[in-house]
């Protein structure tokens, strides 16, 4: 037990226990989201184009163009841009559109990144694939400062608007028809998401955001019936796993991220069995409207009269 | 009006009818419908020419005229991936015309329950929306939009994919609040014949328009046959006539 006090009160043990609460409240208020609008892949486009940046910060800093200019800022602002491509691509509330217009992203944010490699110091490139393979126990207090505000920030956000957010990822069009800015809203999702993104994949590294912020948000999804129960379900899966993974990093020689990263996964595929069974039971139940198979998919002109009397030309 | 590929969807569309009117939009399928009813609401704009919707410009004043119409858009562009009620859907009209935090009163509630009423849809009210059939859905939708305020009803393909009986119910909810409520009803359709006895006047559209007027007006086989071609026929039944279009399902112009 001794032990376990002397380990938990070690500064970078108490800087990771508390990252992990952090990236916990950030997995559930934005990869929700992501995954009601089926963005998923924005995790992972926007983590890329945080690398994107960060080598776009070094070259300026090491080139001696803008020494002042932090790779966080290059982070954040090709974060930036990837939302705003997404969002623009996806006015019309298309996710599929969307997707196109990450895949594009992460394409040219990975390109950029291997381009100004060639023209930064050989010693800081390292620094640019931290942002690929961060680790929670590596944590600085600049990081959790950053986490801290941003989950704070996001927090505020879905409590204010939460309804509009919804309403944006329901149904776009009824939504501007009805007189909200959807617009505002869907932009906002999306900056916002990205820029958390972007400062979780500076902290923690681009493995952990992934797994964080998709599984626990897709399995929640499968088994849980409101907003709110898919939100505070995915701050539980997400702490659960990183809690898991850094116990068993202590106990073991393995990865924190590595082992958070499977039991979201995990996650996942345990969901979609609760939901196949819970739809078998549904199915099986005669009051189920999962019987109900009267809706015709594609009715040809729907004059039963005329079917009877009269030949079709 | 274009489509977003650049095609010619809709040009010179001028036409009176005398307000209330529950109005039928109908045409086959890329004639221009749903288009027409996009450019009322002012979610796209005109190339050419001016919409004026209610009086005011569709572009310019899109914000007035949001404030008084409700929209039922097509069933597929309902995304099911958010797990929301059908009691969140059916507040959503009313929600939306309110200012942030939208608190959902008990005069929301009242609204929404009674339209949900109407479409034989309250028991499902803490049901998940996205597990109900297709016909369920779509009555929900139109409870969404009897149970919000505002003159002009403007729904998309609100019978497309459903069976006899969500047909039945809507088009009886549609018509009694048309009767009792002073209100517009526009409705694109691909099918006349659930709701031609209800509705007061008809568009026939073939990306301009072909005919308007009453319905037997508009069931004319030489205006069918220009706008869905020469297989199009009229058949008169019970005192009815009935279109023939082999015309059916949603169009979509992403």
């Amino acid at each position: 037990m001794i032990d376990i006090f002397q380990i938990l009160s070690m500064p970078f043990v108490l800087r990771a226990l508390i990252g992990i609460l952090l990236i916990a409240v950030i997995a559930s208020t934005s990869g929700s989201f992501l995954v009601f609008r089926g963005l998923s892949f924005l995790a992972s486009g926007v983590a890329h184009a945080a690398l994107g940046g960060a080598a776009l910060g070094l070259f300026l800093q090491y080139s001696g163009l803008a020494p002042w200019f932090d790779p966080i800022l290059g982070a954040l602002l090709f974060s930036t841009l990837v939302a705003i491509v997404t969002g623009y691509a996806g006015e019309s509330g298309i996710a599929q559109k969307m997707e196109v217009a990450v895949g594009v992203s992460f394409a040219l944010s990975m390109s950029i990144a291997v381009f100004l490699m060639y023209y930064i110091p050989p010693t800081q490139v390292p620094q640019i694939w931290g942002y690929l393979i961060g680790d929670i126990l590596l944590l600085d207090n600049l990081d959790v400062v950053l986490l801290g505000g941003t989950a704070v920030f996001l927090l505020l956000l879905v409590l204010i608007f939460n309804k509009e957010f919804v309403y944006v990822s329901v149904d776009m069009d009824g939504s501007i028809a009805h007189g909200l800015n959807a617009r505002f809203y869907h932009y906002v999702m999306l900056i916002a998401s990205a820029l958390a993104i972007a400062v979780a994949t500076k902290a923690v590294g681009a493995i952990l955001v992934y797994a964080i912020l998709v599984a626990p948000a897709a399995a929640s999804n499968e088994v849980v019936s409101s907003v709110r129960g898919v939100i505070l379900g995915v701050f539980c899966i997400a702490l659960l796993s990183e809690l898991a993974g850094l116990a068993a990093s202590f106990a073991m020689q393995v990865s924190p991220s590595a082992v958070a990263g499977i039991l979201a996964a995990f996650s996942y595929i345990v969901a979609m069995q609760i939901r196949r069974r819970r739809r078998r039971k549904l199915s099986a139940s005669p009051e189920s409207p999962l019987t109900d198979l009267g809706d015709i998919v594609a009715p040809t002109q729907g004059c039963d009269h005329c079917d009877e009397h009269h030949d079709s030309p | 009006m274009r489509y977003p590929n650049g095609e010619l969807a809709l040009y010179d569309v001028t036409f009176k009818v005398a307000s209330p009117t529950f109005m039928a939009i109908i045409g086959p399928n890329g004639s221009g419908k749903s288009t027409f009813l996009k450019a009322a609401l002012g979610l796209i704009r005109p190339s050419a020419g001016r919409v004026s919707t209610l009086g005011h410009d569709s572009v310019r004043e899109s914000a007035k005229i949001r404030k008084l119409v409700r929209y039922v858009p097509q069933r597929d562009r309902i995304e099911l991936s958010v797990p929301i009620h059908v009691r969140d859907i059916a507040l959503m009209g009313r929600l939306l015309k309110k200012s942030p935090p939208r608190i959902a009163s008990s005069k929301d509630k009242k609204a929404a329950l009674d339209a949900l009423e109407q479409v034989n849809m309250a028991a499902m009210w803490d049901r998940p929306f996205n597990e109900l059939s297709g016909g369920q859905r779509q009555r929900v939708l139109v409870a969404r939009a009897l149970a919000s305020d505002g003159p002009l009803l403007i729904l998309d393909e609100p019978l497309a994919g459903t069976d006899a009986e969500s047909q039945s119910l809507i088009v009886k909810a549609l018509h009694e609040h048309y009767t009792h409520n002073n209100v517009n009803v526009v409705m694109v359709t691909h099918d006349l014949n659930p709701i031609h006895v209800v509705v007061r006047d008809v568009l026939l559209l073939r990306n301009t328009v072909i005919g308007i007027g009453q319905p037997c007006e508009v069931m004319d086989p030489e205006l069918l046959k220009a706008a869905y071609g020469p297989g199009a026929r009229i058949v008169e039944y019970g005192g009815h006539r009935y279109c023939v279009t082999h015309d059916s399902g949603f169009d979509r112009h992403d």
